[in-house]
């Protein structure tokens, strides 16, 4: 039984996930977005999110978008998904309530770590799976019912088929089934003698009959369980005289033995006991541990949705146009109004929108002024492509590029650039793992990189590298202060008509203002230090 | 009584163990050959090392064992003989039972278990071999004690009983319900409707239900009681039990026991090498020769396990070794770290396992059979003087140096490294002389050039060692050739234009 909102044919697993996710977490400033998810659940307080133990709304979001969807398929999927929970939130926090507490009220049972079954060893083990299978059967139960409250307006593929799956894996034949179990178990966990009256008494006991042969040593061997149940037990004085009957009886019956007495019989009795009800367990423990991890799994899931409907409110919040990204062919990237939201959360302001096109262009070296907005803009595809690659909707009017599931960022903060060959040896070394992991459908974030060095030496392992890993098919976007580099290329490109080489800069209009906007622009030969020095020195 | 590790008029060596008790030749621990012996007996259930402790000493033995050993290898017949020492081992845990357990009747159950145990593991063994045709001595005869056994009176008997009373047993059920402090028990009819009722909604579970009891061989309280109510209807049974106790006290035939001890010698060692080849490394068996050793890819089995046991990713170096005809001692010089014990303690490797009649760490191998392994390695003992260590390390040697077995091998490693220069040179020409004077073979490992010049049956070798001190872990006659090496921070990290294409070849564009 699997949820699959996430994946139309699979659970969700952390694998094939981002290389390097810290650093593509780190420079893309992807913490706030995860915190957006979070934050807007907080605002709507209905309950406080996430069972102790388990992930709150920004760690899952951070788990799920750690992993990158690789094909137009799944994207749409999840979109599909995502559209219908804008419309039913109200199922949406539903559903992650039950998820929620199920996973909280297991915690209290006692869960151990990932796997869930008890020692089957131990009585108190036993007496653990026994509560928690009963807590499952009975939260399938109730799911069952809201997703069937709900199963006639829901259109999403996702979402008709977790409806379809609840209700076909938990059929009322096997809800009943389930709940006879957890009946006939009742007296392991619920066994205390009750007084109705004065001198009369209830409790619950086992009646359990077992076939079994004779092995080696007059051992008992294959045992087949005949009957277990629980039966209320009305009795007049607790150990009172019926009970002295009831053992004279076994005692004259040949075919009899009262454990009353005995204490070794009395232990076998108790062992017996325990081996008939922890078989019975161990059977279900499978089924146990499948609901667990589906309530795991649908935690995770709809946690994500719902940290999804908290980012766009967010978005919605602050005025910022959003839409749901296209998948284009690899070389696409088109994109109008594209915001970096994550500057605007952190700084407050409603950045710059970007609108352009690069389909085709395998190279995009971005160089100009500082504090132009260079860096931003190279985030700001950083942050939509990973929001695209999880299914989420993008701040821009509209956005399409192929998917990069291999997508590295080698970002190099010019405040903390020095000339330091500690620095730069790092920075190699990063290279390195990046170039290790590289594989079909790359692209790779390069800002600032190799500025630890001198701009000569920085432009030559640059040149290098771009040219090595381009000819290899790897899509690659550089912000740059490297001019000998963006010359160098620039001076082999210009004559090429056709060329997949695009250079861009920070637009400037005539009198000098800056707007921010990146536009296609010839590499600027000036040094942007110069000016920088105008500015602040002579201006 | 004969034996599949000594051949019949040869007495049984002493088979020594590794313990305190008996001081063990040190070219166990010198060539590190005890880390293998343990790894070889890490792939048997239980230790088995002991079987090693002896190197023959006798070549006669050697060509048993090595006959034996190629029987083994040949097809099938290594995982049936398996089948013989697991099932031997359980007999052996049925007999222990019955001394273990005090109710009487259940004794008397496991005394028929055991009894049926070693009759089946004889006949199987007699089986398997029916169709084998042992090129060697020992499973020759093996076969035909097998052949006269199983027919015997005495077998047929114990084996027919036995099998008889266990099917009766195994047949009958018991009934036992529960509840309310009181147990029944009734005749069973084998049915276990919640059981079928859990198949039934779990399809595929593969849960079964255990007897609760099995923490202790005696049978439990309920047990005792339930076979009590059982057995008032089965008298007859029980007193049949009593008689086959009475009639077959001691069973078991001492050769199928010491064949059960000695298999392991050959399966252990398979077991072990067929590990190591699924890693990659190789095995071969060494071909006998008069008076030249031969090896291509030899390497040193102990250092392989240590790299294999600290999961490190390091690549071992075999080596190509060659003493021709007249030729007598390999004298080992280069620098420190450069491989030289490794390569000796190879050689000693090799002389080992060839000597046993088992598979050496080499891709051909060609070597006499010796009598005697010899060995003298430095002691590391910071306490001791410089005097001190020199005349531990004579006192040592002298027995070496007294030998008058020619067929010995010898293996030196790092002598007198204590004392002058010129005194170390004349005193291990020395002892290069008599040895070579003798005819044995051997190595000499050392830092001193001017031995590898000692007398004209010896041959140098030298460690060979590249640019800024690189060591390649390759032992050549004559010196090593210059191998170009130059470092730069970006060809450090692969990332040089070409060094990129070349690592990304594989990306389609």
């Amino acid at each position: 039984m699997n949820v699959n909102l996430l994946y139309p044919d699979r659970e969700w697993r952390t694998e094939k996930t981002y290389y390097g996710w810290d650093w593509i977490v780190k420079d893309l400033g992807l913490r706030a977005l995860f915190e957006m998810a979070e934050k807007g659940s907080r605002g709507s307080g209905r309950r406080k999110i996430g069972s102790a133990g388990d992930p709150d709304l920004s760690q899952i979001m951070n788990k799920v978008m750690h992993v990158p969807l690789t094909t137009e398929e799944e994207v749409l999927y999840r979109q599909e998904i995502l559209q219908e929970c804008f419309v039913y939130e109200g199922l949406v926090q539903s559903l992650f309530d039950l998820a929620s507490d199920v996973l909280s009220e297991w915690n209290s049972l006692g869960r151990k770590g990932k796997s869930n079954a008890g020692n089957p060893d131990s009585k108190a083990g036993i007496m653990t799976d026994i509560n928690i299978f009963s807590l499952f059967v009975s939260a399938m139960a109730d799911l069952k019912a809201l997703l069937s409250d709900n199963a006639p307006r829901l259109n999403s593929k996702g979402f008709k088929s977790l409806c379809e799956q609840v209700e076909s894996e938990f059929d009322d034949e096997t809800q009943k089934v389930m709940e006879g179990i957890v009946k006939d178990l009742d007296f392991y966990v619920n066994g205390s003698v009750e007084m109705i009256r004065k001198n009369e008494f209830v409790s619950n006991i086992s009646v359990i009959s077992v076939d079994c042969g004779i092995a080696d040593g007059l051992k008992f061997t294959e045992p087949k369980l005949d009957s277990i149940e629980t039966k209320r037990h009305f009795f007049r004085s607790h150990n009172g005289v019926i009970s002295k009957i009831n053992a004279f009886v076994a005692a004259v019956s040949p075919n009899s033995l009262t454990t009353y007495g005995d204490q070794e019989l009395s232990e076998d009795a108790e062992a017996f006991v325990k081996e008939a009800v922890g078989y019975v367990m161990s059977v279900c423990s499978s089924r146990m541990y499948e609901y667990g991890r589906f309530f795991e799994q649908l935690y995770t899931q709809v946690g994500f949705y719902l940290g999804a409907i908290n980012i766009r409110k967010w978005m919605k919040n602050h005025w910022i146009t959003y839409c749901f990204p296209i998948v284009g062919k690899k070389d696409s990237l088109a994109y109008e109004g594209l915001k970096e939201i994550v500057m605007c959360e952190e700084q407050g302001k409603d950045p710059v929108g970007n609108t352009g096109n690069m389909d085709g262009k395998m190279l995009a070296i971005i160089t100009g002024a500082n504090q132009g907005g260079k860096s931003t803009f190279l985030r700001s595809i950083g942050i939509a492509q990973v929001m695209m690659q999880s299914g989420l909707c993008v701040p821009a009017e509209s956005y399409t590029s192929g998917l990069y599931p291999n997508l590295f960022t080698h970002f190099t903060r010019r405040e903390d650039s020095q000339m330091n060959s500690g620095r730069l040896d790092e920075e190699l070394r990063r290279m390195r793992l990046i170039i290790d992991h590289l594989g079909e459908n790359s692209l790779i974030l390069l800002n600032e990189s190799f500025a630890s060095t001198t701009e000569k030496e920085g432009s030559s392992i640059m040149y290098d590298i771009v040219k090595a890993v381009g000819e290899s098919g790897v899509r690659v976007f550089a912000v740059t202060h490297l001019l000998s580099f963006a010359q160098k290329v620039y001076e082999e490109m210009k004559d090429k008509p056709d060329s997949d080489i695009a250079f861009m800069s920070a637009e400037r209009l005539d009198n000098g203002t800056r707007t921010f906007k990146i536009l296609p622009h010839k590499p600027e030969l000036t040094s942007f230090g110069l000016e920088l020095y105008d500015e602040i020195i002579t201006g | 009584m004969f034996s599949i590790l000594y051949p019949k008029d040869i007495p049984s060596g002493v088979i020594n163990t590794p313990d305190d008790s008996k001081e063990v030749e040190s070219f166990y621990t010198d060539l590190n050959i005890d880390r293998i012996i343990g790894k070889i007996s890490e792939c048997w259930s239980k230790d088995i090392s002991g079987l090693y402790y002896s190197f023959p000493e006798n070549i006669e033995v050697t060509e048993y064992r090595k006959n034996i050993f190629s029987d083994i290898k040949k097809g099938s017949l290594l995982s049936l003989l398996d089948y013989f020492v697991s099932d031997m081992e359980k007999f052996e845990l049925f007999s222990q039972r019955k001394d273990e357990v005090e109710n009487e009747d259940s004794k008397d159950i496991w005394h028929v278990r055991a009894a049926a145990k070693y009759a089946q593991t004889v006949m199987k063994l007699r089986d398997v071999l029916e169709d084998f045709k042992p090129g060697s001595e020992g499973i020759g005869n093996l076969k035909k004690f097998l052949e006269d056994y199983c027919v015997s009176e005495e077998f047929v008997n114990l084996s027919s009983d036995a099998e008889k009373l266990l099917k009766e047993l195994s047949g009958f059920r018991l009934h036992i319900s529960y509840s309310d402090n009181r147990f029944t028990v009734t005749e069973g009819e084998g049915k276990g409707k919640y059981e079928d009722l859990l198949s039934e909604c779990f399809p595929g579970h593969d849960k079964f239900m255990k007897n609760p009891y099995l923490d202790s061989p005696e049978p439990s309280m309920l047990e005792y009681e339930a076979v009590r109510i059982f057995k008032k209807n089965h008298r007859e049974f029980f007193d049949r039990v009593e008689s086959f106790v009475k009639n077959y006290k001691n069973f078991a035939r001492e050769e199928i026991i010491l064949l059960k001890e000695q298999l392991p010698y050959y399966q252990a060692f398979l077991k072990f090498t067929d590990k190591m080849k699924q890693k990659g490394y190789f095995f071969c068996t060494p071909e006998k020769s008069d008076d030249e050793i031969i090896a291509d890819d030899l390497y040193d089995l102990a250092l392989v396990l240590a790299i294999e046991e600290g999961g490190k990713k390091e690549k071992i170096v075999p080596n190509d070794v060659k003493l021709a005809k007249g030729e007598s001692f390999f004298v080992l010089t280069g620098p420190n770290q450069g491989g030289k014990t490794t390569f000796a303690r190879s050689l000693g490797q090799l002389v080992f396992f060839s000597g046993m009649g088992l598979d050496v760490p080499a891709l051909n191998a060609k070597a006499p059979y010796y009598k005697k392994l010899l060995t003298h390695f430095e002691v590391e003992e910071s306490s001791n003087t410089g005097r001190g260590k020199l005349t531990e390390e004579l006192t040592r040697l002298r027995p070496i140096m007294q030998t008058k077995e020619k067929e010995a091998f010898v293996v030196i490693n790092e002598l007198f490294t204590t004392a002058a220069n010129y005194d170390a040179n004349i005193m291990g020409k020395r002892v290069l002389d008599r040895l070579c004077g003798l005819g044995c073979h051997g190595i000499y490992v050392t830092h001193l050039g001017e031995l590898a010049k000692a007398n004209e049956r010896v041959v140098s070798l030298r460690a060979e060692v590249g640019e800024n001190e690189e060591r390649t872990f390759r032992v050549f006659r004559g010196d090593a050739e210059d191998i170009a090496y130059a470092n730069h921070q970006v060809q450090k990290y692969g990332l040089t234009y070409n060094q990129i294409r070349e690592s990304m070849g594989e990306i389609s564009k």
